[in-house]
């Protein structure tokens, strides 16, 4: 077995081999399907084992279990920052394991991610710092400050638009990564402990926000570690344990 | 898709945010070619003396005391009939003196003591056009050398010679001294764009999860080592002018003696461009190296 990025980063020259996840099995509906995958960084050691899931347009997932389970790994490939060592990952219609790194930029434009700790630009205003996702894809400059306005006033901060990060609460700082993650308008958004950083009430306002992306369509998954957010929303949570699924469950019920 | 207002912005803030690295950068880049940019300037007024001593190239065939008047003339007629003469010139022993007197000046008082004129009659020989370099001269004195009459013959050829000898050498070392130098200055630009790459990675992080393609995140360190190389070109300009009009000229006995008296020149104004764009080269060309083999974000 093959640990780390084993492929190469693909030679334009050479025929892409055909895909061994089964045409039957990339739904009109699925956003992401996973198949039997593994990832290890040294033999032996896995950070996933052997993980299948899938995930539809539009669904609102939670990623639970305790540190080191797998649950930022598994985001981690799914916006191709990294490569499964077994398995094959279709996002949005693409093969991650096969993807050249050429065609990262381009998937990445269709989902949005964010973190715990924020990764803002602390020497950017509120407005640069959502605004480089449309720079990144040559929106004119006109449009993006409109589409960065309209956004922040969407999350409550289009008054701090001219403020720097340091400025801000967590809960603003993490509503600013939001918005950056959302201003593409993404058919996905990955939040990896997006309110691992936060206290109760702003968790909730958070929560709510991510929630109203996926009424709107984006399929969102969150990684998590705070149970009392999963029951709240009662909706699908994946529970992974030592890198494998332990329970897929929508509202505490096992899903068949 | 990519914007160049982008890329501006995003350089110049890059240059501002490490004011000290590219101040090092850009005075080892000025450096490195005011070295080679003034081993350039020697070279090319050499090469312009040599061709501006090439019209008074000529072959003189110093003549035995004593010929005759038909004896002279037959040998200026032969001398004509050689490949590549053009004119041919009697200089006689007066003439000869006289222009020794004009040529010593004062010095002509020693002459006062010698009875009679020791200076011998001459053949000035002008070369064609097309025969006025070292193997040109070698021609026409092969071909009257033995000549009745003809007591010796010289010529500028091993001055022309030598002279070739050392341009060729000191182009050879302005090479070698031009690879090096720029292999140095390569690797301190890549050097410094590394330092900035890395004083960036959260920035560049986040630009490659928001969809960045690889052309948008290097295209402002491109622009940055450009920058600082253009910039360094113009102030080696700058430095070399400044060594031409205020330093040179201390160095009059020097100079004499490479060029012949002839006043140098500096650098023509698609010269000094060629400086500035070596610069600017060396800058694009050191970023690239430091960006190459990025892996996957």
């Amino acid at each position: 077995m093959s640990s780390g990025n084993s492929r190469g980063r693909g030679w334009p020259w050479r025929r892409a081999a055909p895909s061994p996840v089964p045409a039957s099995h990339v739904a009109a509906d699925g956003a992401i399907q996973i198949y039997h995958v593994s990832k290890s960084y040294s033999a032996g050691n896995f950070a996933l084992r052997d993980v299948s899931l899938r995930f539809a347009k539009g669904e609102f997932v939670f990623l639970t279990g305790p540190s080191g389970a797998g649950k930022t790994t598994l985001l981690r490939l799914l916006f191709a920052a990294e490569q499964p060592s077994e398995g094959q990952i279709v996002v949005l219609g693409r093969n991650i394991a096969r993807l050249r790194a050429s065609a990262i930029p381009a998937l990445r434009r269709r989902v949005g991610v964010v973190f715990q700790d924020f990764k803002l630009l602390q020497r950017r205003t509120v407005e640069e710092n959502v605004a480089l996702a449309l720079e990144v894809v040559g929106t004119p400059p006109r449009v993006a400050r409109a589409k960065v306005f309209a956004i922040l006033k969407q999350l409550g901060l289009q008054h701090r638009r001219y403020h720097h990060p340091l400025s801000l609460s967590g809960g603003e700082q993490q509503r600013v990564a939001l918005a950056r993650a959302l201003v593409n308008e993404p058919e996905i958004l990955l939040a990896d402990e997006p309110t691992g950083n936060l206290d109760p009430g702003l968790t909730l306002e958070i929560m709510d926000l991510i929630a109203s992306a996926a009424m709107r369509g984006t399929t969102v998954i969150v990684a998590t570690h705070q149970l009392e957010i999963v029951r709240r929303y009662g909706k699908r949570a994946v529970r992974l344990e030592a890198g494998s699924v332990s329970e897929d469950s929508v509202a505490g019920r096992v899903r068949t | 898709m990519i914007r160049l207002g982008y890329f501006v912005r995003t350089s110049f803030a890059g240059l501002r945010s490490s004011p000290v690295t590219t101040a090092v950068a850009v005075i080892t880049i000025a450096v490195s070619l005011v070295l080679v940019g003034a081993f350039a300037l020697l070279l090319a007024n050499m090469e312009e003396l040599l061709g501006r001593f090439g019209d008074d190239l000529q072959v003189t065939a110093y003549l035995e005391d004593g010929l005759s008047a038909e004896q002279v003339n037959e040998l200026v007629r032969i001398a004509h009939t050689v490949e590549g003469v053009q004119a041919a010139r009697i200089v006689s022993k007066p003439e000869a003196l006289e222009r020794f007197r004009a040529g010593v000046g004062q010095g002509s008082a020693l002459l006062e003591g010698l009875g009679e004129n020791p200076l011998p009659a001459s053949l000035e020989l002008t070369l064609a056009p097309e025969q006025r370099s070292a193997a040109g001269m070698a021609r026409v004195v092969g071909s009257l050398e033995g000549l009745a009459g003809v007591s010796e013959l010289a010529s500028g050829q091993d001055w022309v010679e030598g002279y070739l000898r050392a341009l060729a050498l000191l182009r050879g070392i302005g090479w070698g001294l031009g690879l090096l130098l720029a292999l140095a200055t390569l690797l301190i630009v890549a050097n410094t764009i590394r330092l900035a790459v890395f004083a960036r990675r959260d920035e560049l992080d986040i630009l490659a999860l928001v969809g960045a393609s690889r052309a948008f995140v290097n295209g402002p360190f491109l622009l940055e080592g450009l920058l600082q190389g253009a910039v360094a070109g113009a102030v080696a300009l700058a430095l070399l002018y400044a060594l031409f009009r205020l330093v040179l000229p201390g160095f009059e006995f020097g100079l004499a003696l490479l060029l012949g008296g002839v006043a140098p020149r500096f650098f023509e104004p698609h010269e000094m461009a060629a400086l500035v764009a070596g610069g600017a080269a060396l800058g694009f060309v050191g970023s690239a190296a430091a960006l190459a083999g990025g892996g996957r974000a």
